[in-house]
């Protein structure tokens, strides 16, 4: 388990960054699908997935998603932090297994409106999975 | 930038956080006439006229005002310098 940081406003500033890797396993992606109802066979059929394009099942959205709430929660600002929205486009698939990193940048600081918005990406190597926005209420 | 110009600005920072074109910024609105002019709505104001118009507020400054002209006369007085 990553280390639980807690950055207060003014202790933030644009252009700071944080970032988590990690790898999604077999095991994450079924205990995902039980819990979202989500069994899609693009998600948990590799031969499926193969036959319709893809390298083999596709990990969730919503599990980059779970670690973009890792990133936000434990690191950047971390625990006196609650996101108040989030935006995610999905460009490349990522594969059970393959490693991968989220990494937020603060693009903006309002100091007196309690609030912090992070640029997100999220990478497995060179191959851009996603990238969206987080808006992020802090204490002060 | 004239005082009709900030209020044009504003009109479209307003239409954009609360995802209503109808809202008529005057400088007698407060947060009770716009319906998601909440809390958090009110923070996401706050960024995003501190974008718009490339200024800081303080936390005091923001809770100083009583409605939309207070804050017009808060941007340009930070424009002057």
């Amino acid at each position: 388990m990553s280390a639980l940081v807690a950055l207060k406003l003014n202790e933030l500033a644009k252009g700071q960054r944080a970032a988590v890797d990690f790898v999604v396993t077999a095991d994450d992606m079924l205990t995902f699908a039980n819990l979202s109802g989500d069994h899609n066979p693009l998600h948990t059929d590799d031969d499926f997935a193969r036959n319709r394009g893809f390298l083999g099942r596709v990990v969730y959205g919503a599990l980059l998603a779970a670690k973009v709430s890792q990133l936000i929660g434990m690191r950047l600002p971390g625990r006196d932090s609650v996101w108040t929205a989030l935006s995610l486009d999905f460009r490349k698939p990522l594969y059970v297994g393959e490693a991968a990193r989220a990494e937020g940048v603060v693009e903006a600081v309002s100091e007196s409106g309690g609030m912090v918005r992070l640029k997100l990406t999220l990478h497995a190597g060179e191959k851009l999975l996603a990238k969206g926005k987080a808006e992020v209420v802090v204490g002060q | 930038m004239t005082t009709a110009a900030y209020y044009a600005q504003l009109t479209q920072v307003f239409h954009h956080v609360f995802d209503d074109d109808s809202i008529v910024v005057t400088p007698e609105l407060t947060a009770k006439d716009v319906d998601e002019w909440d809390s958090l709505g009110h923070m996401r104001l706050i960024m995003a006229v501190e974008e718009t118009f490339r200024t800081k507020f303080s936390a005091a400054e923001v809770n100083r005002l009583k409605n939309v002209g207070e804050f017009v006369a808060l941007i340009e007085a930070k424009a002057a310098g």
